[in-house]
């Protein structure tokens, strides 16, 4: 592949800048606000505008007008740059992000994404590892108790939830053979194997680091409005608590970009090797992509509205004696299938069959189990009770 | 009994009844009503906004008198009318809304059938921006609610 011209790669950067904040806070918010709403069986805002489309625009202007309030005894520097680093590197990862095949556009190619650089993977998790800072400084410089302690919570949920993560990613880079973002998604395509099928196990782990990452329901610890007057962004107001939750926003969107690219193939149609579906193929792989990621972006949603906090020690306990092992074991079975087939993909095919069947096994599972907690719940009640 | 906590842990089955529950509610019809343009039926028996009908009354002053917090004042007089008969004329009639507590001991006591003054209007839009004007009824708003201009007649709305 030549090299990007360099004036297309300026236009994504510039697209990528503009348009990412704008998302999050037209679209995303707004969906979450309402999907929320009509899974807790109400309407959510419809009022600005039709169907409430303009609430990001009454929210922008609210947040904008507000007073910028620094607290008197508050580390000034470190109060006003702790949101920008918040932000900054949940934009920077976007960068490697491939979000299609590179298209034609005139006699260039230009490929969308900023860059493919060989250790995409690597560049990502360092960068938005960086994205904790922001929280525990924006904690600490409030001088504010309760902002400190969410800023400490997220530095050890964060800290905790990096290691499960990366094991994950890594049985991804033993069948794809390749940090480079780009190269997975080919290599996906060249096997016509999805790595969510042999990394069923790694995928599932990686959501749920995922979502402990950003800070995210279940795993909202650092902002628990309901204990810790939200947290570490107590202190803040105005446009510096607007960047804190763009940053939560494009975490979250770097969260399902990686998921999509990692484990669901990227741009790729659904099953782009089957002939019968071939016709997947004809909608623009871009379209997808962002298909996708929205599907995942929609899943954060349900899990928020769906599941209660987890408790600190309960969750230290799921980070660090269920996925840590547990992502370890999956390492170990997927490099033995791969060792097992050198050279072939039969190793990984019949993994996927395994963890299909376990998984459908675990399903059957659960509904035998509903089957006989009900039998014994209809058992306590004593027959005088009965109907 | 661990074997069941630990299969129940790694089945997952709790997570995934949770997000069937929430995923059914994404598609159930939502109970929101939208009020200012639907607005909820009030029951049969709701007790809101106070009528009076000043024919029906005959004065006794039960209504004042059962009243447990004595908000209601009457005056009467008599008169004679045409065929020099004595009745009674209202000098006042009055509510004292801001203080009621809408327990309709006054209807129950009220003998005339039907019932002379009566709280089973459905009407609750009655908020006012000055309780001792707006929210002290005598005999007009109490008989005609266009001189209680805080007061808005309940109408049903469809839900739409």
């Amino acid at each position: 592949m030549n090299a990007s011209p360099t004036v297309w790669t300026y236009l994504e950067v510039l697209l990528l800048v503009a348009l990412v904040p704008a998302i999050v806070g037209f679209v995303i918010v707004l969906a979450e606000r309402r999907i929320m709403g009509f899974m807790q069986a109400r309407l959510g805002p419809n009022r600005v505008g039709p169907q409430g489309t303009l609430q990001g625009l009454a929210d922008l202007v609210k947040l904008v007008t507000k007073e910028d309030v620094t607290p008197a005894r508050a580390e000034k520097a470190v109060h006003f740059l702790a949101p920008v680093l918040a932000v900054i590197p949940g934009l920077t990862a976007l960068a490697v992000v491939p979000f299609g095949p590179p298209v034609r556009v005139g006699r260039t190619l230009v490929p969308l994404w900023v860059a493919d650089i060989n250790i995409g993977l690597l560049f990502l998790l360092a960068i938005t590892s960086i994205g904790v800072y922001g929280i525990i400084l924006g904690g600490w410089s409030s001088n504010n108790k309760y902002s400190l302690l969410g800023g400490l919570r997220s530095a050890a949920q964060l800290v905790s939830y990096e290691v499960p993560m990366g094991l994950a990613l890594v049985s991804v880079l033993l069948m794809s053979r390749s940090l480079s973002l780009v190269e997975i998604v080919r290599r996906q395509e060249a096997i016509h194997l999805w790595f969510v099928f042999p990394g069923l196990v790694a995928f599932f782990i990686y959501f749920v680091s995922g979502v402990a990452e950003t800070n995210r329901n279940p795993f909202d610890l650092p902002e628990a409005e309901s204990e810790l007057v939200s947290g570490f962004n107590t202190e803040y107001s105005g446009v510096k608590f607007a960047f804190f939750f763009l940053g939560e926003y494009t975490a979250m969107i770097i969260i399902s970009c990686v998921a999509v690219t990692v484990f669901f193939g990227g741009w790729l149609a659904p099953f782009s090797g089957t002939p019968a579906l071939r016709f997947l193929s004809l909608l623009p792989p871009a379209f997808w992509f962002l298909a996708k990621v929205g599907f995942f972006l929609f899943c954060y949603i349900w899990f928020r509205s769906t599941f209660p906090r987890y408790r600190f020690d309960q969750l230290m306990a799921l980070g660090w004696k269920w996925l840590i092992p547990i992502a370890l074991g999956n390492i170990l079975v997927i490099a033995f299938a791969i060792l097992l087939f050198p050279g072939r993909t039969t190793g990984l095919v019949g993994l996927s069959w395994i963890f299909g069947g376990m998984f459908v096994l675990m399903f059957l599972l659960s509904k035998l189990r509903q089957k006989l907690a009900r039998r014994d719940r209809l058992a306590a009640v004593p027959r005088s009770q009965e109907a | 009994m661990a074997l069941k906590k630990w299969l129940d842990k790694l089945t997952l089955l709790d997570l995934f009844d949770g997000l069937s529950v929430t995923g059914r509610h994404l598609f159930k019809k939502k109970v929101t009503i939208e009020y200012p343009e639907q607005k909820k039926l009030p029951s049969d028996r709701f007790r809101g906004m106070f009528r009076l009908d000043e024919e029906r009354c005959i004065k006794c002053t039960l209504c004042a008198i059962e009243c447990p917090i004595d908000i209601i004042y009457i005056d009467w007089h008599n008169e004679k009318d045409a065929a020099a008969k004595s009745v009674k004329v209202l000098d006042r009639f009055d509510v004292d809304l801001k203080r009621c507590m809408f327990c309709q001991l006054c209807e129950e006591a009220c003998p005339t059938v039907p019932k002379s003054i009566w709280l089973t209007t459905k009407t609750y839009e009655m908020a006012a921006y000055d309780r001792n004007e707006s929210l002290y009824l005598d005999i007009r708003k109490l008989t005609d609610w266009r001189h209680a201009p805080n007061v808005k007649p309940f109408t049903v709305v469809e839900r739409g």
